[in-house]
């Protein structure tokens, strides 16, 4: 997967280690084989996404697609997605938001903040290694800035 | 206040009573009338039977005076007094008669006194028929016999015992007359005093019962404008309530799930690490590919053993949450035992708890100014006091002593608000309600903890009718404001009148 002849980085927020297993082993069962950077935390996603300054001038040069989970223990995932779509440097980064809620409305919030795919973590794993497998059909058609 | 029933009770006897006062008033009048009249009859009867009996006399006089002259002079001008009083003598006798005879004091003498009048009419007659027969020497003598003088005695002496019975009679009739008046003016004003007496209380009764109406329709106007406030109130407090309940709901059930998906996701890759062991072991005496044998090797070094970790974190942490659920229901549940408690007294032992990590850090804590007593739960208090002090000293920003104050208000009628202001890490703004939620946390990671202080915190003192709100400048400290009732009891009382 590249954009602009560049690899892009795959950076993954999520707290839930096993989950991250699950994703990682799965987007590679998928034939993804781009870097995976995993964040626990989302203070520390942000630091490496905008930069410790939060101006976001870092990411000029690089390729990014982001897998966030909307519950992080030290923020709430929501307010990281306002973080990249509010910066002029990162909006366009795609943000697929990855989580175990289907509350309707949040759904919204993510899709009015810009988030560019919300999937639900289904309970049944061949559902969820589905939902995975399927992200890495959306990497090769996404367009990447 | 007094109940209707009781006052109408009240008043009506003391109406009773006055009314019953007027009708004595009104029959002693009555009576007195009656009673008048009775007497001015018997006066009027009195009346004439004196006159009556002072006529007899008198006739008997003039009778005895006309012969006298006569006999002195014997001039026949001389004689008219007694021919007037012979010729009225009878009927003036009648009339006494027919006046005493009612009366045994004098009807029982009248005989005596005809008797006695009619010997002396027979003797003046005589004498007179003597005198006019020129036989005036012989009427002398009839005179000197003392009959006549004897008669005429005994007549003056019986119309004078008549006319003193009838002035006594009469005078003890004029007693009595006064003594039933004057002793119909006092009845007459000791009753009107009563009258007044028991009008004044029915009056004094109905007046307090109307004050006590008129004050408890103000004290029911004051409580209908803040009935509509407190109804305000509540629904706020109900919708926040159950807006906490969907919020907690969403939370659980969502963290719940992550555990649950990871089992079920590590179940499957067991099964086809299984698969690729099965595979190998079950050979028998085919030969495996090298892919195959790697696999196999893959599966047993790596797969199963991190399946098997994931699957007992997991398992581990929904215990870890369901466990931390049921603290804060159980807790929830708890019967509160409200007591008389020190507020100064908690906070000082709460300062003790943590006295060690604040002589680590540098630290200490200030708790200063007036405390009031509060009725309220110990065990909630204690561990309210307790989690905010831990937290102070755990979110203390580091390079700086940290500094502890505690301070208490009156917060409005029968509320008490607890200050405690830190200089610590602070809050960021969009992280202010959620340091309430359960398993949820803020800022950096860098201390143990699960996220549910503050959210069992807050559900403690929700417990107890009082709230609990932060405001915080990051990087610069936070004040977590408790708001309690100061009377548990009250409070409960209160919201079940509502």
């Amino acid at each position: 997967m590249r954009a602009n002849g560049r690899e892009v980085t795959i950076v993954m927020i999520e707290d839930d280690e096993g989950h991250a297993r699950l994703i990682e082993k799965n987007i590679r069962r998928a034939g993804v084989n781009n870097e995976i950077v995993p964040f626990t935390y989302g203070n520390t996603a942000l630091d490496y996404i905008l930069g410790p300054d939060r101006s976001g001038t870092g990411s000029n040069d690089r390729c990014m697609l982001v897998l966030l989970d909307l519950n992080l223990p030290d923020m709430s995932g929501i307010h990281i997605l306002e973080q990249i779509k509010a910066n002029e440097l990162t909006r366009r980064l795609p943000v697929i938001v990855l989580t175990t809620t289907d509350d309707e409305r949040e759904i919204q919030k993510c899709y009015d903040l810009g988030a560019n795919v919300y999937i639900t973590k289904p309970v049944d794993y061949d559902g969820f290694a589905t939902a995975i497998r399927n992200l890495g059909l959306f990497f090769s058609v996404i367009q990447l800035p | 206040m007094t109940s209707l029933n009781s006052l109408l009770r009240r008043t009506l006897v003391m109406f009773a009573f006055a009314v019953a006062l007027l009708l004595g008033i009104v029959g002693s009048s009555l009576w007195l009338v009656q009673a008048n009249r009775e007497y001015s009859e018997e006066t009027a009867q009195l009346r004439r039977l004196r006159s009556s009996i002072v006529a007899v006399l008198s006739t008997m006089q003039d009778a005895e005076t006309g012969q006298r002259g006569f006999l002195l002079t014997n001039d026949p001008a001389y004689l008219e007094p007694f021919t007037k009083a012979v010729e009225a003598l009878p009927e003036r006798r009648n009339n006494l008669t027919a006046n005493a005879a009612s009366r045994p004091s004098y009807s029982s003498k009248l005989g005596a006194l005809n008797e006695a009048m009619d010997a002396k009419m027979l003797e003046l007659t005589h004498t007179v028929e003597l005198a006019k027969a020129d036989r005036l020497r012989e009427a002398i003598t009839q005179v000197g016999t003392d009959v006549g003088r004897y008669n005429m005695d005994q007549i003056r002496s019986i119309l004078a015992d008549f006319l003193d019975q009838t002035d006594k009679r009469l005078i003890g009739l004029v007693a009595d007359q006064l003594s039933a008046a004057s002793k119909l003016q006092w009845t007459t004003s000791a009753g009107a005093i009563a009258i007044f007496v028991a009008l004044g209380c029915a009056a004094w009764i109905i007046f307090r019962y109307i004050r006590d109406l008129a004050r408890a329709r103000e004290l029911v106007l004051k409580m209908n404008l803040g009935l509509e406030a407190r109804v305000d109130e509540r629904t706020e407090d109900l919708m926040r309530a159950n807006q906490e309940i969907q919020r907690f709901a969403y939370i659980v059930t969502h963290d719940l799930r992550a555990p649950l998906v990871n089992i079920m996701g590590f179940l499957s890759e067991l099964d086809s690490a299984a698969k690729m062991i099965s595979t190998y072991v079950l050979a028998d005496a085919k030969t495996l590919s090298q892919e195959q044998i790697l696999s196999a090797r893959a599966a047993v070094e790596e797969d199963l053993p991190e399946a098997l970790t994931f699957i007992r974190a997991s398992t581990k942490k929904m215990d870890a949450l369901i466990n931390a659920i049921l603290k804060i229901s159980r807790d929830g549940r708890r019967k509160l035992q409200p007591e008389d408690i020190e507020l100064k007294h908690v906070l000082e032992t709460a300062a003790a708890n943590i006295h060690h990590q604040l002589a680590e850090f540098d630290g200490s804590i200030d708790i200063k100014g007036h405390y009031p007593v509060v009725t309220t739960d110990r065990f909630s208090l204690d561990q309210i006091i307790g989690n905010l002090f831990d937290n102070a000293v755990k979110y203390r920003a580091p390079g700086r002593p940290l500094r502890i104050k505690v301070e208490a208000h009156t917060d409005g009628p029968g509320r008490a608000r607890i200050d405690v202001i830190d200089n610590g890490r602070g809050i960021a703004d969009h992280d202010r309600e959620r340091v309430f939620e359960l398993f949820r946390r803020a800022g950096d990671q860098d201390q143990p903890g699960e996220g549910i202080g503050l959210a069992y915190t807050r559900s403690l003192i929700r417990n107890l009718g009082g709230d609990i709100t932060v405001k915080s400048e990051l990087g610069h400290g936070s004040t977590f404001s408790v708001t309690l009732p100061t009377n548990l009891g009250n409070n409960v009382t209160w919201r079940t009148d509502l």
